[in-house]
């Protein structure tokens, strides 16, 4: 596998960026000519990626996150550290996209070591090792111990892979990264495609605000992961697997290079790994930064050395995916889930849910509850209950509103706080399930400005590849901002008609939904003050 | 290769497979407008001007969709029609006072699109209100004026200079809203390795590459 990453542009620039602090033009000049690369596509990339720098900066770099939970909690604490650090030339204050630890906001990383934002008298002893450091048994791990893991594919891999598929359909498994599109139907047209190179690809870029379940997933129970993508090469014939995780997840990382060593030298990957005569193995693959990434054709430009900018669908990956082949990509969440169905069989996961609703769901938890976590739960659990489980709502607020699925997803009002969390009870409500990502706000906020914040988030992580979402989610985002901040102005109608063109036009999913959360909540929140300033009235003074 | 059968804008069309919607409409002698696009380039789809309605989820860029068996493709109707508008009112709003291209050869694709869409106010915040800043110009060379304002990011000249004339020097450099045109490692463009071929002024459908003035203009 090493020699593999090494035929890659981004693995070469990466390695530049540790080694050196920096990707520098010098740096830049000697590999163009090392591997024989016009200047220009070089720059593009560098430039793209935000885990490459030009020039190395101050030695400690201080990231923190700008988004979501860690904007509602945080806005207080970081002032007061960036106040404290102001004179520090020796320390560099950036602030990032969701760093995907929603449950210690706010959040922050310090030479790439993240934790929870330390106060600036802590700063130099700064000490994250003690945060989730003990590894945890999942609810879903079906094993007592690392002796048996794997064993789950020793069995179902002698078996053909119609049946595989089956179980996988009668468990009623859906895409759990936010699509839900049917497990079975993605397996099955990718082992129909005909074509090299064969790949599966496990989509670990986990990076929506409020989302932090696949880190959970992978820091405790990576062996379900890879177990997961070994049993959908299996399926598909595959000879390659990728785990494409987020640079931000260095335990998760850590955990991952872990169980990879050990299952090589166990054998349960390399050669014969699926069937006689059948190598398989997996790379693990570090994501040079950016949200965009985990749209699954950015994902695959990246993984061929270019800038991570989404494809023109048709064709799908199923069809032709990494270097045109067949190319399976699932969630973290998805392929672990497989795991734990073979294991246990679809009618116990049916078992495990509410209802007529089967199977568990991993839920992150993040906002104004008094204990923001992963939270594993029976499918139809409601949003009312979820909250309970994390002790309820924090600081003596009543809930305001929620988003139940990630940025992308309407806020609703308290109201619907008794819906089922389920794609579709959550769409008849008017947003969505999502990553599974329930954010709380608590009355007393400014919803307002959470709102605004969502479309920032994309804004700021747009690709800049078509013209609707790079041009259509900034403009949206300086209307709703000069009129929220300094001169009331009625936009409701010219923000929602901007959306309409950018949920029409736009390439991929992402400007798709730039201004959604927005312009649903200036529909479905008539009433809240906050929001008033876009419907070109002056606030109320409290 | 065979034949795919389709309907665009009600009429029975017959083109070869592997054919786009856009070429497909042009052979019927329906136009479907595009700025990103030229015919001797290899399409990417990224301004939408020429977004059809395929009767799916979203609507593609005719200029990379394929033709497929029983389409029915609406190249123009009222929400199509506003979705072009809109689009055209983003690329207008950032554009500098004045379009170099427009001012000299009377050709810039941009404004010809709006006047073919009626544009004329918009309630985006234009350039000189935006909290971003501008996006400057490179006079550095003294054959070919840069306005980066005046760019649309339409990749026109990134595979003009790659793929016609094989002189690799231009790239999309950053990313999201701040995305520019760079050269070879975002150096002026007199720094670079570009050979003034001209060939990225050729293919710019706006003022963004125009050909430096021969002396002081008015």
């Amino acid at each position: 596998m090493e020699n593999k990453a090494e035929h890659r542009l981004l693995n070469a620039l990466e390695h530049i960026q540790q080694t050196q602090g920096a990707v520098s033009d010098e740096a830049l000049k000697a590999l163009a000519a090392e591997w024989g690369q016009p200047l220009y596509r070089l720059e593009g990339l560098r430039s793209f990626y935000p885990v490459f720098r030009e020039t190395p900066g101050a030695p400690n770099r201080l990231q923190i996150c700008r988004d979501g939970p860690c904007r509602l909690k945080g806005e207080a604490a970081v002032k007061a550290l960036k106040d404290a650090l102001g004179d520090r030339d020796d320390i560099e204050i950036e602030m990032v996209s969701c760093l995907g630890l929603c449950d210690c906001a706010p959040a922050a990383a310090l030479n790439d070591s993240p934790g929870p934002l330390p106060d600036h008298a802590d700063i130099d002893a700064w000490d994250i090792k003690d945060r989730h450091s003990i590894s945890e048994h999942l609810p879903t791990d079906p094993y007592p111990d690392t002796a048996a893991h794997y064993s789950t594919a020793a069995q179902w891999l002698k078996r053909p892979a119609e049946e595989i598929i089956a179980e996988i359909d009668a468990a009623g498994l859906q895409g759990l990264g936010g699509a839900a599109f049917p497990t079975a139907r993605k397996w099955q047209f990718t082992r129909a495609a005909q074509g090299e190179p064969r790949t599966v690809i496990c989509n670990a870029d986990e990076s929506e605000p409020g989302t932090f379940k696949d880190r959970h997933l992978l820091e405790h129970a990576p062996h379900l992961v890879i177990e997961g993508i070994l049993i959908g090469a299996a399926v598909i014939g595959a000879r390659q697997g990728i785990i494409y995780l987020r640079h931000e997840y260095q335990r998760a990382r850590a955990a991952i290079t872990k169980a990879l060593n050990k299952a090589r030298a166990d054998g349960v990957l390399g050669s014969d790994a699926i069937g006689p005569g059948h190598d398989f193995d997996i790379e693990l693959f570090i994501s040079p930064g950016g949200y965009i990434l985990g749209e699954e054709t950015a994902l695959l430009e990246a993984l061929e050395d270019r800038r991570g900018e989404p494809r023109h669908k048709p064709p799908f990956p199923t069809t032709a995916g990494l270097h045109g082949g067949p190319t399976l990509i699932n969630n973290v969440e998805t392929l672990a889930a497989v795991s734990t169905i073979l294991a246990r069989g679809a009618s116990w996961w049916r078992e495990q849910g509410i209802g007529e609703h089967a199977g568990l769901k991993y839920v992150s938890v993040s906002g104004d509850v008094k204990n923001p976590q992963v939270l594993c739960l029976p499918w139809g659990t409601t949003v009312a209950e979820a909250i309970e489980h994390c002790g309820g709502m924090a600081d003596n607020r009543d809930l305001l509103a929620f988003s139940p699925g990630g940025a992308s997803t309407p806020f609703l009002p308290a109201s619907a706080a008794q819906t089922p969390m389920t794609f579709d009870d959550l769409r008849q409500a008017g947003s969505g399930l999502g990553t599974g990502a329930l954010f709380v706000v608590g009355t007393g906020r400014n919803l307002a400005e959470v709102l605004l914040g969502q479309a920032r988030f994309f804004r700021n992580e747009s690709c800049g590849k078509c013209v609707p979402c790079r041009v259509g989610s900034n403009k949206g985002v300086e209307l709703a901002d000069a009129a929220l901040n300094h001169q009331p102005n009625a936009i409701d109608a010219e923000l929602a008609e901007l959306h309409q063109t950018l949920m029409r036009t736009s390439i991929c999913g992402l400007g798709q939904v730039a201004l959604l959360p927005l312009v649903d909540g200036l529909k479905r929140f008539p009433d809240e003050p906050s929001l008033q300033p876009l419907r070109g009235q002056t606030p109320e003074a409290d | 290769m065979s034949d795919v059968s389709l309907t665009i804008d009600g009429v029975e069309v017959t083109v070869p497979e592997g054919t786009t919607i856009w070429e497909a409409a042009a052979r019927y002698g329906i136009e479907i407008p595009v700025l990103c696009h030229d015919p001797r380039l290899e399409p990417v789809g990224v301004c939408r001007i020429c977004a059809v309605d395929v009767g799916e989820r979203t609507l593609p860029a005719a200029c990379v969709r394929h033709v497929e068996a029983g389409m029915n493709v609406i190249t123009a109707n009222t929400e199509i029609t506003a979705h072009r508008r809109i689009l055209t009112e983003l690329m207008l709003s950032d554009q500098p006072e004045q379009s170099r291209r427009e001012a000299t050869t009377g050709d810039d694709s941009l404004y010809a699109l709006a006047r073919e869409l009626k544009v004329s106010d918009f309630p985006w915040p234009d350039a000189k209100s935006s909290s971003n800043p501008p996006r400057g110009q490179d006079d550095s060379s003294p054959v070919i004026a840069v306005d980066h304002q005046a760019c649309i990011l339409c990749d026109r000249c990134v595979r003009a200079c790659d793929d016609i004339q094989h002189n690799d020097v231009i790239t999309r450099t950053g990313k999201g809203h701040s995305v520019r045109i760079g050269f070879d490692l975002d150096v002026p463009m007199a720094e670079s390795s570009c050979v003034s071929c001209g060939e990225c002024v050729a293919v710019c459908p706006t003022g963004a590459l125009t050909h430096q003035f021969l002396g002081e203009t008015s």
